[in-house]
């Protein structure tokens, strides 16, 4: 009871905090948006194309823009030296993880939904509101990945000078396996034959999300101490 | 309730703590005098166990994980800026010990001049208001150990006496406080015992009335500093 209420309170102070600074939130939104606009200008996206480029796209995107807000929410217990109210508490430090994963992929998400709806305007692609039931699966698994590498690696390279930049050279090459899971397992979903099932995808984001899960708990009560 | 023994701390090649022994009893306030870089930060920052010392040990009374029982408050107030003072109370308390003490909340705010300005984002709060906070969340924590770094930073005198009432409550109802602080003449007006540091040693550790005021500002304008 104790590890649940703790958890809540650190994702609802969290919420609370976004809702007022608007600072994760708009970031991602904003390089989303700019991302899209990129992709635009850089690929010709034509109807023809659109089906076989949007998931590729669309990670990418989630993958880039992900990480700049994952960043801010460690940020916001470093400034201030406001980590200390939970080092002296009852708060462990897997409860305290736990809470930074899960407020880490509710601005996921939300970026997320945000990021789908920009294409489907931007590319006039209404495929990706038909089929968003069956994408809500991989998108919630992927997510959850760099949420659980993203949070790992955020409260990391908040310690150092120079933090930001690190953070995109730890989280992409450790990502790679979801990025592909995700790609695929929206691929599939988007353009597949009858009866092809993104099954075997969703597995491997399951699995990796597991492994990560396992990992991250391990190693970040050494990472915030330090 | 705390213990030090033969504390010593080296930053690279250079001894910060060199052997300090200090203990801190129940319902008795130990304060620390020492000039700016003497080691009084870090020796408060290894007593409340957020950094290791390079030799000798801590010890208070139960088990040594446990940080709840210790209210530490550095330099830095460890508050959110975005959330207001009601908010950053009831999450310190929801991490902490639940909501059992919120009762004599709106008392203990009105004391600290704090209850006007209680749905106001604390960032727009002056650095007093922001001290007295901070101090505050100590009050209503249920601490049974706090360890203060120059609790009186930034307070003007109304506050600082109201703050030492406090203190001498806490002490009454059993509780230990560690403090160290530059002002001679507030420390000397609550503690039970004084040290003081002088280039990483306790050069001087006496009862408060063996301990003259004018000894200890005598033996702080001539230190040397290293």
């Amino acid at each position: 009871m104790r590890f649940a209420g703790n958890t809540l309170a650190i994702v609802r102070k969290d919420i609370l905090l976004e809702f007022r600074g608007k600072e994760a939130l708009s970031i991602m939104i904003f390089l989303s948006l700019l991302l899209l606009v990129i992709f635009n200008l850089a690929v010709d996206i034509q109807s023809e194309n659109v089906a076989s480029l949007a998931s590729g796209i669309l990670w990418v995107v989630f993958a880039f823009s992900g990480i700049l807000g994952m960043g801010k929410t460690s940020l916001s217990e470093r400034d201030d030296g406001a980590y200390l109210n939970i080092l002296f508490s009852t708060v462990s430090m897997e409860s305290f993880y736990i809470a930074k994963v899960i407020s880490n992929l509710i601005f996921l998400l939300l970026m997320e939904v945000f990021t789908i709806l920009s294409f489907v305007i931007l590319f006039n692609y209404e495929r990706l509101i038909r089929t968003f039931p069956a994408l809500a699966i991989p998108l919630l698994l992927g997510s959850l990945g760099f949420s659980i590498v993203g949070t790992l690696f955020s409260f990391l390279s908040t310690g150092s000078r120079f933090g930001e930049i690190i953070l995109p050279f730890l989280f992409l090459p450790l990502v790679v396996p979801v990025l592909i899971g995700g790609v695929s397992a929206t691929d599939i979903i988007l353009n597949g034959s009858p009866g092809e099932s993104p099954a075997k995808w969703l597995k491997v984001l399951v699995v990796f999300d597991l492994l990560y899960l396992f990992i991250s708990l391990i190693l970040f009560r050494h990472i915030v101490e330090e | 309730m705390l213990r030090l023994t033969d504390i010593g701390k080296t930053y690279g090649l250079r001894p910060v703590l060199k052997g300090v022994n200090a203990r801190v009893e129940k319902g008795e306030i130990f304060v620390l005098f020492g000039h700016n870089g003497a080691g009084k930060t870090t020796l408060l920052k290894i007593a409340a166990g957020i950094m290791p010392p390079t030799k000798g040990k801590v010890e208070f009374p139960g088990n040594q994980d446990d940080r709840s029982r210790i209210f530490y408050l550095g330099h830095r107030n460890s508050l959110y800026g975005e959330l207001t003072v009601l908010e950053n109370i009831r999450f310190f308390l929801d991490i902490r010990n639940g909501k059992e003490r919120t009762t004599n909340l709106r008392e203990t705010l009105t004391d600290f001049g704090l209850w006007q300005r209680r749905n106001d984002p604390v960032k727009a709060l002056s650095q007093g208001m922001k001290r007295r906070l901070a101090l505050m969340k100590g009050l209503i924590s249920g601490a049974g150990l706090f360890i203060l770094d120059e609790p009186f930073s930034g307070l003007d005198i109304r506050w600082k006496d109201t703050l030492i009432e406090r203190f001498m409550e806490i002490r009454k109802n059993g509780g230990s406080l560690l403090i160290a602080t530059h002002l001679v003449h507030e420390g000397c007006r609550i503690a039970d015992r004084i040290g003081l540091l002088e280039n990483g040693a306790m050069a001087f550790l006496e009862e408060r009335e063996r301990a003259a005021e004018a000894i200890i500002q005598e033996r702080l304008k001539n230190e040397i500093c290293r």
